[in-house]
Parts: structure tokens; sequence; C-alpha cells
């Protein structure tokens, strides 16, 4: 039985094509991508997030999930020598960088508990894939052009992996480098492949915020695959990404 | 299968702003440079890469180009291809309309059946050009890429191919 389902969640629309699971499955899925979005939006008030920016949780009092964001929001500080950065001076703490892809990889999580072997989620161009849709084919995960909306810049395929791509496709968006304050330069499209989208997400979001030197950070993780197109739209493309071969 | 459809509906209409990107003909060095890492996926015909390379060069007229790939078509695979024709478009360079020829699925070339008298000068490296125009053949199940709007996402291809649109 399979179940296809778009919803808003977290701002964003959130795609579920599962392909051995039904509607009770996919609702957990979202539940819980709506329970993330409830504990963790720094816009909403009530948050754990929020509380704590206002001081009114110490770190004992944290739950293990914040805990866990937060860290990876810390490592990712540190490795980009404060270009990612989840507190951006004059701002209150922002860790949606990181929760979006974690909550979504848990989301798969959730489905995979569920007994799916068989899906793909994608929130907001963000992907996560599980199994094939059909027996010996990869999820065929197409990357929107960095200029043309309705266009591709590449496909790869994909099977239990992540797909997380950063990028600026419209006039007056920009992302800061945390070190400066200022709009980032240098990288108009950054794709990452990896086992987990919490990993590819942020991957790919600190790349974006560290320019071109980003490109070569962002070849250097563990597990990660890129597929980068710079201001000059000049492809940089790591060996071992899994271009779909059509 | 089906979600070809509006994928290759898209591609033809989406193929009009590429036909606008034209690279600077000062690059020609770098574009080997940066296409040899290419070299072994290349699956496309000779014909695709006709496309793209003609493009670059000096301002002329469509026509010579068109029988130079009908002629490349006729002793290749003339029988397998059909022509989708894109609708006419005004840009501010002036009214353009493609023709994308498919084999079966994938497309194999890119004709424009008009196009402004002059080639316009914005800078694009070919490559992702190229690896754009090869990823339009594919038969894809989902698109990365950052679709944060609701109305964004309501002109996505993921809208597309999510059927709700």
């Amino acid at each position: 039985m399979s179940v296809r389902r778009v919803d808003h969640v977290m701002g964003l629309p959130i795609s579920v094509d599962l392909r051995d699971g039904d509607a009770a499955l996919a609702e957990r899925a979202f539940a819980w991508l709506r329970e993330a979005d409830a504990r963790f939006s720094p816009f909403k008030p009530g948050s754990e997030v929020s509380r704590l920016d206002r001081g009114e949780l110490t770190g004992e009092e944290l739950s293990p999930d914040l805990v866990e964001v937060l860290s990876l929001c810390d490592w990712y500080e540190q490795s980009t020598g404060g270009a990612f950065t989840a507190r951006l001076p004059g701002r209150g703490l922002d860790p949606c960088a990181v929760v979006k892809g974690w909550a979504v990889q848990r989301a798969a999580d959730v489905l995979r508990e569920g007994g799916a072997t068989s899906f793909c989620v994608n929130a907001g161009g963000d992907v996560v894939t599980a199994g094939e849709p059909e027996p010996g084919k990869p999820w065929r995960v197409g990357v929107r052009h960095p200029d043309l909306a309705d266009r591709l810049s590449v496909v790869l395929g994909v099977r239990d992996g992540a797909v997380a791509t950063s990028a600026l496709y419209e006039r007056g968006q920009h992302i800061l480098d945390g070190r400066t304050g200022q709009p980032v330069t240098g990288l108009i499209s950054v794709t990452v492949f990896s086992d987990d989208l919490a990993i590819a997400d942020t991957t790919a979001t600190a790349a974006f915020a560290l320019g071109r030197e980003g490109i070569g950070w962002a070849a250097a993780q563990e597990g990660c695959e890129v597929f980068i197109v710079d201001e000059d739209r000049r492809v940089h493309s790591s060996p071992g990404l899994p271009v779909h071969i059509c | 299968m089906k979600r070809a459809i509006p994928v290759l509906a898209l591609s033809v209409a989406g193929l009009v702003p590429v036909w606008l990107y034209s690279p600077a003909s000062g690059h020609e060095g770098e574009i080997s440079e940066v296409a040899a890492p290419e070299a072994q996926q290349q699956t496309a015909p000779r014909s695709t890469q006709a496309a793209p390379k003609s493009t670059g060069a000096a301002p002329k007229t469509t026509q010579p180009r068109q029988q130079q790939t009908t002629q490349q078509q006729t002793t290749q695979q003339q029988a397998q291809n059909r022509s989708v024709s894109g609708p006419a478009v005004n840009t501010s360079e002036g009214t353009v309309q493609v023709q994308v020829v498919f084999q079966g699925t994938k497309i194999v070339d890119v004709k424009a059946l008009r196009a402004p008298n002059s080639n316009p000068t914005r800078t694009a490296l070919p490559l992702l050009r190229e690896s754009a125009l090869k990823a339009q053949s594919a038969d894809i199940d989902t698109v990365s890429g950052a679709t944060a709007t609701s109305e964004g996402y309501k002109q996505s291809l993921q809208a597309a191919l999510d059927g709700a649109r």
C-alpha cells in the first residue's frame, strides 16, 4: 500500500512518498515534525529554544534532543571558524539550520521503525530516501538548476541516503557569514549527499556560509559528496557523487 | 513514465532562457579545463553537444546551424526522434522560440525556431549548462533545491511531481 502526502510544517512544504506503508504511518512522521516545530522553533515563544534563549531553562533542564541539536550547531560552528553559527550577533538563538535536517531525518527514522522500507521524504528541497521505488532502480533525485526553477543541473541516484541543497535562487535572499555578519558571496548552490540528512543539510548550509572556501571544506567532510555551483557557474563535483546516468 | 510528462513539458519552456545564455568567447580555455572530468559521463549523442557550442559563435542567423544538426540526425537516429516546440516567449533580448528534439525521453538537441539577431553577452560557463542539458533527459522522482516558501513550492517541479498543482 502506498501513500503520497504533502503538508506544510516548519514553514516548509513537506512531501512524503511512501511506497510500502499506510496513511497512519505517514501521519506519525508528520506528527513528529509538528512536535519538533513546537519544541525547537525560535519563532514560537513557548518553544524550548525560546525559553532557553530567555534564560528560563538551565543546561540541566534541556531535553536530550535539544542537547543533540545544540552540540551539532557547536560542532559546525567550530569546524567553519564561526562562518556557520546558530547565534548571529544581535540576534537570538536560531538553530533552524540544524533542526530542519535533523527533524526530517528523524521523521524518516519514524517511517523505518514503522516497517517502511521504500520511501522518499522531501522537506523544502531536502531529501531523505529509503530502499528503491522499483526493484533495481534508485530514487532519482533531480537537483534544481540554480538559475532556472523548472530545470535541473544534475540527477543523483540514491537508495538509502540524503540529499540537501542550500542555494540563493531569488534576489534579496541572503545567508550571512557568522564571522563578518555580512551576506555571503562566492557560491550560488551547494548540494551535499550523505547517508544522514542532518549531516547533509548542515554541511550544505555551512559550506554556503564559508563561500568559496566551503567547496574544499564540504568535499573533505567524512561521508559527504558534493555538487557545488560557484558564482561563475563553474561546477565542483566530488568523484564519489552518485550521478544518475540517464 | 507519467511523471516524465510534466517534467518534459516544463523543460521545453525552461530551455528558452538557456538559449539566451551564451558563453563569452574568452572562456574557451576554461571550458575544456573544467569539462574534462565529465567526459566519462557523456552518454548523449554528438548532436547534443552541437547546440550549446554553436551558441557561443559570433552572432548569426540560426539557419545554418539547423541544417547542420539535421544532417547529423539524418545519419544517426532520425527515425526515433520527435520534436516538441515551445511557445514564443518575449524576452529582453527579443522573441525566442525553441524546439526540443527527444529521442525517447532524452533531450538530444535544442533548436532555435526564432531567436534574437544577436546573442546576449552574459557570461556563463557551459559546464553547468552541459550538465543541465543532460539532466533534463532524466525521469525523476523528486527535486532537491531550496523551496522555502509555499508560493515557490506551487511553482516548483516538486509540486508537479506531487501532483499538487
